[in-house]
């Protein structure tokens, strides 16, 4: 530990024993009468409004996949795996107005917790809300881990425990990370991140402004750094004898990677249970769709983010350190550590840890209330109070970080995205059912749960096939099919959606019972807070004329 | 899904909001589904010039996308607040100007 810088060492500390204390401290913020219940620990009591939620979704979904994954891939490999995540966070917002708020106007009304609460309801089947929620579950490992490694990255740059041969000593401080955070998150349930949010984007938009307006000027300016960009990209890696990557993305294939890879990530990200963990904790319908306008703003600084990754490889220090440390994730951190007075630097990177810590903590509340709502309830104790719901969410919670940290440990590292988009193509098998769902009940449940097989079978062999010269499997998101180069997610859905909609058709001649759907039209677009208290309009207007919406 | 017995219907009382205002709604799928092509559709902005300041047209195009954005989508939400029914918008209206002062 003789390397440590004292300044950026003690600013860390004390950012992250405030955060701690935010975090236990949130257990009482906007406190409810019962705590015990799922709808508190799991949804912060369905109250957020504009603001809140703002800082919830941002600090949800711009995790360390942003601050550390994305800038690593610029560094590493340019414009088709880097610079997508742009535009991928472009289209993610029209695409979620149109679905998002259906959603939660149905949640609200049939008080769903989960996705797969939702899908439930409406199919009526037990089989495809299990596999919603195993899906769920799983792709948020991956995800979790991602966040994992984006602390790591920062641990070693700032020298914490690399000193040690011994695997425990080296990664205490992660453990010891890792492990406040399942503690807080065990107590006060989305309350924390949600609190903790507001430091963690106070933070990170101190760190951007900051860094974008300062850290140009220090490398020679931004025409300096696309050119050095732009030539190093063109080099011949001598492993594989291409180009290093792509500065612009002008042959077809390139293009058709960068499109799917953002086309697959947006379809992703809203049904990710993280996101709709969030969605659903707002308190009305019209707050989901003003974020969707006001959390563009959020993806400026991604793509300042991004562009980092190239003043990463024109500092040459910084460059430097990467390729002695051998690993993509670390540019950032030695670039904010080389350029940055080592005060700020504390800052900066207690920015990216709490901006870890957050959506993390999100992420191992969904899995947790998937896990509760529909597999502990559903198959092991239908009368479960809430009371005890609560209690296996946050025990559950728990042992969902040791599943990522199981995750984190077990994966190849060199390109940490791509953690993200193993978990996309998982959970983009979800998609049909869920949106679809919301549009439609034409589609015939065992139909969807084919296609869901047929979309997780395709993606997870045909992703575990994918090989680098640095790795024999699970090397990349993106495959060769016939000639063309795509985004495994978005080929599996739609083998996914082709496979659904063949057997519906089959299934619908066949009369195979479609099961009850509980929910009626007018309940998609409702916002229960708009009608008067005493009568539940929305339910009795569903039943009147429910008979519209049923096959 | 509900067009063909809304249209049986007499006009107003229980008419789909796409229904009552056809232009709005176009609007607004056009909106949405243009601010998704212009940002995939890769071949459109692929190019390192015109250099906008020092920075490669490709790299600034999606920068400056995300600020017309959150215009474009400030613009589809108050379009389908105009689909509404009116009663509804009334009781909402209120309600936000309650929410503010919170």
């Amino acid at each position: 530990m003789s390397n440590v810088n004292a300044v950026t060492f003690t600013i860390v500390v004390v950012l992250f024993l405030v955060v701690t204390l935010t975090g236990f401290a949130a257990a009482r913020w906007r406190r409810a009468e019962d705590m015990l219940h799922l709808n508190e620990w799991g949804l912060g009591g369905r109250g957020f409004g504009t603001f809140v939620a703002w800082f919830l979704l941002g600090g949800d979904l711009y995790t360390a996949y942003t601050f550390i994954a994305v800038p690593a891939a610029m560094f590493g490999a340019g414009a088709v795996t880097g610079y997508f995540a742009v535009a991928y966070t472009i289209i993610v917002f029209p695409i979620a107005l149109i679905f998002l708020p259906r959603l939660w106007s149905i949640a609200r009304v049939h008080h769903y917790v989960t996705p797969a609460d939702f899908i439930r309801g409406r199919y009526g089947s037990r089989g495809l809300a299990l596999a919603i929620a195993f899906t769920g579950i799983l792709a948020l490992m991956p995800y979790i881990a991602l966040q994992l490694v984006g602390i790591q990255a920062v641990l070693t740059v700032m020298g914490v425990g690399t000193g040690s041969g011994n695997t425990f000593v080296k990664d205490l401080p992660l453990f010891i990370a890792f492990f406040v955070l399942a503690i807080f998150t065990y107590v006060s349930g989305l309350r924390a991140p949600a609190l903790i949010a507001f430091i963690k984007d106070t933070l990170v938009y101190l760190m951007i402004i900051v860094a974008v307006l300062y850290l140009p000027t220090k490398v020679g300016g931004w025409g300096h750094i696309f050119s050095t960009a732009e030539a190093h990209m063109k080099t011949i890696n001598p492993a594989t004898h291409k180009p290093t990557g792509v500065f612009i993305p002008t042959t077809g294939n390139s293009q058709l990677a960068f499109s799917t890879l953002a086309l697959g990530s947006a379809l992703a990200l809203m049904v990710y249970p993280h996101a709709v963990t969030a969605v659903l904790s707002t308190k009305r319908r019209d707050i989901i769709k003003r974020n969707m306008a006001l959390l563009p703003l959020y993806s400026i600084m991604l793509g300042f983010i991004a562009l980092l990754g190239y003043v990463a490889l024109t500092d040459k220090v910084t460059a430097a350190n990467v390729k002695k440390a051998n690993n993509a994730q670390l540019a950032v951190p030695y670039l904010f550590q080389h350029l940055f007075p080592s005060w700020f630097t504390g800052i900066a990177f207690s920015a990216i840890v709490i901006g870890a810590l957050v959506p993390a903590a999100i992420m191992a509340i969904a899995a947790a209330n998937l896990f509760t709502r529909n597999i502990f309830k559903e198959f092991f104790k239908p009368d479960a109070s809430p009371r005890l719901e609560t209690k296996v969410a946050q025990w559950v919670s728990l042992i969902v970080k040791v599943g990522a940290l199981v995750f984190a440990i077990s994966l190849p590292k060199t390109f940490s995205i791509n953690l993200q988009l193993l978990g996309g193509i998982w959970i983009l098998q979800t998609f049909p059912a869920i949106v679809f769902g919301l549009f439609t009940r034409w589609f015939h449940r065992y139909a969807l749960l084919a296609g869901w097989l047929a979309g997780m079978l395709y993606g997870t062999i045909a992703a575990y096939n994918v090989s680098t010269p640095t790795a024999s499997h699970w090397g990349g998101s993106v495959n060769t099919l016939w000639g063309h180069t795509y985004y495994i997610g978005l080929t599996a859905v739609i083998l996914n959606v082709a496979v659904t909609v063949v057997l519906t058709l089959v299934l619908r001649a066949t009369r195979v019972p479609a099961g009850t759907d509980e929910t009626s039209q007018p309940q998609y677009t409702a916002d229960p807070a708009d009608t008067p208290p005493p009568a539940p309009a929305a339910a009795v207007l569903g039943s009147d004329v429910s008979g519209g919406d049923l096959p | 899904m509900t067009q063909p017995s809304d249209t049986s219907r007499p006009s107003g009382g229980h008419r789909s909001p796409v229904a009552a205002h056809p232009v709005t709604s176009a609007v607004i799928a056009i909106l949405i589904l243009a601010s998704i092509f212009f940002a995939v559709w890769v071949p459109l902005f692929a190019s390192a010039t015109p250099k906008i300041g020092d920075f490669p047209f490709f790299y600034a195009y999606l920068l400056i996308y995300m600020p017309v954005l959150g215009i474009v989508m400030w613009i589809v939400i108050m379009l389908q607040a105009r689909l509404r029914p009116r009663a509804g918008a009334e009781r909402r209206a209120g309600a936000d100007g309650g929410e503010v002062a919170r």
